[in-house]
């Protein structure tokens, strides 16, 4: 998304994802915005990020995932909003 | 044995022109002209770092040496450009061309600032200010300064809308003859200082003898001080030249050494380094005789290249652009031919020199088969796009060149594609913990 043509242009910006979660809250299916859900073959690492606190407060929980076919994403859930999102591993 | 000419003089004119880079940039893009901008600095350093920023950039507590992110941090509309040093040194190159116009003793230091010799131009025109009249009107030709309404032949209605612009203090910035100030002074330091205290598009002049009283009531900031010295001098209670003079010249050496006495001088006006001018070289020749008289024009073409590729390794040619450049051929049973290229924009690339001289290779070739070609480079330009003014050591200078090389791609994809595409990545907050934060792109324009 750009902001204007004067402005900077973030680069690796998350995309909004649905998420299904097993009953330990373990990633199954993740459905980007367009285009049909596909199965998570495993999960690798995840961490928690905290920061500005002092301000206007962000939380997730990012999660590691290969997806089925072998494609590598970066899963994070805003634990403020609840909302999942997708972001290229860096 | 050659004898190197000697030129220099005591008397000086500084000429002046703050935020050179920023103000050639805004007068190239004035569309940008009321927004709060700031340039990368043209080196490679990590992170990037802003280099010159305008007046409403600095409002918002931006400031030079900052890195990128903290720039954006305190002013998130601002708007950075990379730089294009080559375009602000070929700026600069006219200007200093223009001022030798007035004298040949002229001595750029830095992007911006530039010194021209005045001794012996009284006979000229007349006093100081005669000269800086000269220089004026010599800066003004090659739009660095604006010429007054009577002098540009501009109508009344045109002059209004203009002088509407002047008070636009936006635009007024972009414009560099908006800022164009110049000192006049017995040696480089006085007339430097001068320069600083001039009134943007207008003049200060240090009568001889003078220099003592002119200096004593300027900043400390004047000299040229390490940051440590500055400190310590002001610890001190030294804030003015005058304060610094007053102390005793051993005390102040003992203090800080030879640079101390060299500070001390220099506030006393007791010291006037002369304007050093460079000598415009002599014209170079590269020559070729063919074993067998040569009709092919592909094969004439391809001497040329060979000829100015030779003429160009020249070492006199080192630190100048060729502006002019001719090519004869002594040509079968006597006869010869002749052609003559000025350059609009000097170089010292063979392309650009030598694709004027082909194409009138094709219009009007030789008359007959050539036996000898002779290439000479006969008038030149200071300042090169391999060795700048702006760039002088050659790693600034090949980085310069890659840049004008991208430029020039980027430009050529722009008018096929016709939106922007090609994009720049730069480091926010490299270190941040979330990712869509570290790196952003900001628009490549050529």
């Amino acid at each position: 998304m750009r902001n204007g043509p004067d402005r900077l242009r973030a680069l690796n910006t998350q995309k909004r994802v649905e998420v299904e979660l097993d009953e330990h809250g373990v990633p199954v299916i993740v459905t980007r915005e367009t285009g049909n859900g596909k199965p998570i073959e495993s999960v690798g690492e995840t961490w928690r990020i905290d920061d500005e606190w002092w301000r206007m407060p962000i939380v997730r929980r990012y999660v590691e995932v290969i997806l089925e076919g072998g494609g590598r994403l970066v899963l994070f859930e805003d634990l403020m909003t609840g909302e999942w999102f997708a972001q290229m591993p860096t | 044995m050659t004898v190197t000419p000697h030129l220099a003089s005591d008397s000086a004119a500084c000429c002046w022109i703050p935020l050179f880079a920023l103000r050639s940039e805004l007068a190239r893009r004035p569309e940008i002209a009321s927004l709060p901008v700031a340039l990368v600095a043209p080196d490679t350093a990590r992170p990037p770092r802003v280099w010159q920023v305008a007046p409403l950039a600095r409002r918002a507590g931006v400031k030079p040496g900052m890195t990128v992110s903290q720039a954006i941090g305190l002013c998130p509309a601002l708007k950075l450009c990379e730089p294009d040093p080559v375009h602000y040194d070929e700026q600069f190159a006219r200007l200093v061309a223009a001022l030798v116009t007035v004298s040949p003793v002229v001595e750029p230091v830095e992007l911006g600032r530039v010194f021209v010799g005045t001794d012996g131009l009284e006979g000229l025109y007349g006093s100081p200010e005669g000269i800086i009249e000269a220089v004026q009107m010599r800066s003004a030709e090659c739009g660095m300064r604006k010429l007054p309404n009577a002098e540009c032949g501009m109508r009344n209605a045109e002059c209004k809308d203009k002088r509407r612009e002047a008070n636009d203090p936006s635009l007024k910035f972009r414009n560099p003859h908006s800022a164009f100030r110049i000192g006049w002074g017995r040696g480089k330091f006085v007339s430097w200082v001068a320069a600083t205290r001039a009134r943007p598009g207008s003049a200060v002049i240090v009568q001889p003898g003078e220099e003592a009283k002119f200096l004593a009531s300027q900043r400390l900031a004047v000299l040229p001080l390490d940051p440590d010295t500055h400190r310590r001098l002001l610890q001190l209670g030294v804030k003015t030249l005058g304060a610094l003079v007053a102390l005793p010249e051993e005390a102040v050496v003992s203090q800080f050494g030879r640079a101390g006495r060299r500070l001390w001088r220099l506030a006393a006006g007791l010291v006037s380094e002369p304007v050093v001018g460079r000598v415009v070289p002599e014209p170079i020749v590269a020559a070729l005789t063919f074993f067998t008289p040569v009709g092919e024009r592909d094969l004439l073409a391809h001497a040329l290249d060979k000829l100015v590729d030779r003429a160009l390794g020249d070492p006199r040619r080192s630190g100048w652009r060729v502006q002019v450049v001719r090519v004869h051929a002594e040509l079968e049973h006597g006869a010869s031919w002749l052609v003559e290229a000025t350059l609009k924009d000097p170089s010292a690339t063979r392309e650009h020199i030598a694709a004027p001289l082909k194409t009138q290779l094709e219009r009007s070739p030789p008359a007959g088969a050539v036996e000898r070609l002779v290439v000479e480079f006969t008038a030149f330009a200071p300042g090169t796009a391999e060795l700048q003014l702006f760039a002088r050591d050659a790693g600034a200078a090949a980085r310069a060149g890659r840049r004008r090389a991208l430029q020039s791609a980027a430009r050529e994809i722009a008018l096929r594609i016709r939106r922007p595409m090609l994009y720049h990545v730069i480091e926010v907050q490299p270190w941040s913990r979330l990712p869509e934060r570290r790196y952003a792109l900001i628009d490549f324009e050529p």
